[in-house]
């Protein structure tokens, strides 16, 4: 009788550690998925926020500026254009495919 | 001898206890285990939620889930608007240890000066102050390394619009906390928005989420909003009006930019435009997008209409004289004269000369109800259907009030007003053979189906008159466009003060559209108040018209319907095969 409840009680005792150690990796792994999301959230932001630097990097406004001071282009136009038709009844100007 | 106690005849022992005594302890502890019992019960079953709540209010923290707020984009998927993170800084005064060499550093990264910087800092009264808000996100990651005890951050979203001011009268602005206050932010707000979510958590000693609580309330992004402006042209469309509204040192400028197959809006440009990053400081005339809000008499722009009707009615064709001259004609009392006197004009080329006599003599043989019906049908008079704030519908008055001289001027464009939205829109009648189609500011790739207003055969008739005021001798031979053929109508209106009209103070539009034989867009351009000599319309709109046209079209990918010399130099190789 006594062995039956000395095992019982090791058992118990064993169980007791084991959900502490298993609550505690629980949380770490918990913390560390936080921690993550965290990371993927910012990583969104700076995604974002380069998307609109590289969008501001590359306006109409800049692009014409640059190519006309620096690469010393000027805008098209029909007299410098050669059009090319896919398709001879289109003339709405987008291509059929 | 007994000398012992004789317990048996003691008298405590004597004295009889009734039962009912001990059974009543026993039943009193019984109720008090069962009280105690109960109680029990009802704190963990019954009634948990308040010894729940307090317990979460000790350890639980709710923690907000903002939504981002949704881009605006262009046709084309470029960003117009967009949210990005900008954090503001501030810190609790008493609790802040700072060397001076922290705060010189500090001071820079803020791009404040080292006395203001310390002034805030060193305000105990308080235990909260924002040294910087939305401060450049570089600029914090620096300060953060510092490592300034007392000093916090605190995430925000600021709104960039990478198209600046070419935009700004469009997109309108949102304020700090992310609400749409203008323009095409506020008119889309609800969709850009988002809901906000939020998440309880269980928090360590270390300010780390240890573990989620109940329910989780995701939150839900704000949706993109993809417009139907087309960026480049926006901007080109910008471009030129601002070219010409300084060189003619005009009040302000509007340029619409119409696709008469979708019904899109591909520009609507505005100059002056305030900065939208500055916007929240500006008065209501830099904000507001007047091609929409603004109301004008239309002047001569108004006359095709009424050559439409007349050709409609069968009252005239193309070719019908109509006599001129003098140049005047007297209405009730009132002298309307030309510009300059013409003689026998046919209709085409009372349109090409923009003859008010002429006009009026073809409006004076109409009902004034179906005068009214026609420039109601084109929506004059009406709130335009469309999703923008402040858009209004301009004046036109009951038919019934009119008086013979009313009905005159309205066919030359005075006593009724209308926005330059309105006009291009009306316009698009004659550049969809007849037909009027809703216009919208969002991304479709649906033909739009229109509603009849006049026959396609005289629509045509009338786009001919529009062709030939853009030629050589009608009024804005400064219209065409090189490699695409033209047409459109020029006005100057002198603008309205008080009960009269200014002396010296024009108006100029051209609204037109190109190529003339199957038309792809309409644009209308409005130089308000040019004041360096040149004021018609001819002179001051058209220019910008032709420079937009000739843009649009190439970015459209419009073929030239004119021939143009070459000046290609260098050719394509052919490919070998």
């Amino acid at each position: 009788m006594m062995r039956l409840n000395l095992s019982l009680f090791i058992a118990v005792l064993a169980t007791m550690l084991y959900v502490v150690q298993v609550q505690y990796e629980s949380r770490r792994l918990f913390v560390e998925i936080e921690k993550t999301t965290l990371d993927v959230r910012k990583l969104e932001i700076e995604n974002a926020t380069l998307q609109v630097e590289k969008r501001a990097q590359a306006t109409p406004l800049r692009i014409e500026k640059l190519a006309k001071e620096r690469l010393h282009m000027r805008s098209a136009m029909p007299a410098v254009t050669q059009y090319l038709r896919l398709n001879r009844d289109d003339n709405s100007g987008e291509l059929k495919k | 001898m007994n000398h012992g106690i004789s317990y048996a005849s003691s008298p405590l022992l004597a004295s009889k206890t009734p039962v009912w005594r001990s059974k009543f302890i026993v039943a009193a502890i019984a109720i008090g285990f069962a009280a105690l019992a109960g109680r029990a019960v009802y704190i963990q079953v019954i009634n948990n939620q308040f010894f729940k709540k307090q317990g979460e209010l000790r350890f639980v923290r709710t923690l907000d889930l903002p939504a981002n707020r949704g881009q605006i984009l262009d046709r084309n998927g470029l960003i117009l608007a967009s949210s990005v993170m900008s954090p503001s800084v501030w810190a609790i005064p008493e609790d802040v240890e700072i060397t001076d060499v922290n705060l010189a550093k500090l001071a820079k990264l803020l791009e404040m000066p080292v006395a203001e910087v310390s002034k805030k800092l060193n305000d105990e009264d308080k235990s909260f102050v924002w040294l910087k808000r939305q401060v450049d996100a570089v600029n914090v990651k620096k300060i953060e390394a510092l490592g300034i005890k007392g000093v916090y951050f605190r995430n925000e979203y600021k709104r960039k619009y990478p198209e600046g001011d070419a935009s700004a009268s469009l997109m309108g602005f949102a304020n700090v906390d992310g609400q749409g206050l203008g323009g095409v932010e506020l008119a889309f707000n609800q969709a850009l928005a988002g809901h906000a979510g939020s998440r309880k958590v269980i928090k360590d000693r270390l300010g780390q989420v240890v573990e989620n609580v109940g329910e989780q309330l995701p939150p839900t992004a704000g949706r993109d909003q993809q417009l139907s402006i087309d960026s480049k042209i926006q901007f080109f469309a910008y471009q030129k009006l601002r070219d010409a509204v300084l060189e003619n040192k005009a009040k302000s400028g509007s340029v619409v930019v119409l696709d008469v197959v979708t019904g899109e809006i591909l520009a609507l440009a505005n100059f002056p435009g305030g900065t939208s990053a500055k916007q929240e400081g500006l008065n209501g005339a830099q904000l507001r997008n007047r091609a929409l809000t603004d109301t004008f008499e239309p002047g001569s722009t108004m006359k095709p209409f009424v050559a439409a009707l007349a050709l409609e009615k069968g009252l005239v064709k193309p070719e019908t004289v109509i006599q001129t001259a003098p140049g005047r004609i007297i209405i009730g009392g009132a002298t309307i004269s030309d510009a300059h006197p013409h003689g026998e004009l046919t209709v085409n080329q009372v349109i090409q000369k923009s003859s008010n006599v002429g006009i009026v003599k073809m409006a004076m043989q109409m009902q004034s109800r179906e005068m009214w019906t026609m420039f109601n049908q084109l929506g004059f008079g009406q709130k335009p259907q469309l999703t923008f704030p402040g858009v209004v519908g301009g004046k036109l008055r009951a038919y019934k009030s009119w008086r013979p001289i009313e009905q005159a001027t309205m066919s030359y464009g005075y006593g009724l007003s209308c926005s330059l939205f309105q006009l291009a829109h009306a316009y698009s009648v004659f550049a969809r053979d007849g037909d009027l189609i809703p216009i919208t500011l969002t991304k479709t790739n649906e033909v739009a189906v229109g509603t009849p207003v006049i026959s396609p055969k005289n629509a045509i008739a009338v786009r001919n008159m529009l062709h030939m005021a853009a030629g050589d001798g009608g009024t804005a031979p400064k219209a065409q466009a090189i490699g695409y053929s033209v047409g459109g109508k020029t006005g100057t209106a002198h603008i309205q003060e008080g009960k009269g009209y200014a002396n010296k103070k024009y108006r100029g539009f051209f609204v037109g559209m190109a190529p003339i034989e199957k038309p792809r867009i309409v644009v209308a351009v409005m130089i308000d108040e040019p004041s360096n000599g040149k004021y018609f319309g001819g002179d001051v709109a058209a220019p910008v018209f032709s420079e937009t046209v000739q843009q649009t079209l190439r970015i459209l990918g419009v073929q030239p319907d004119i021939n143009v010399k070459p000046q290609i130099v260098t050719m394509a190789v052919e490919e070998s095969f």
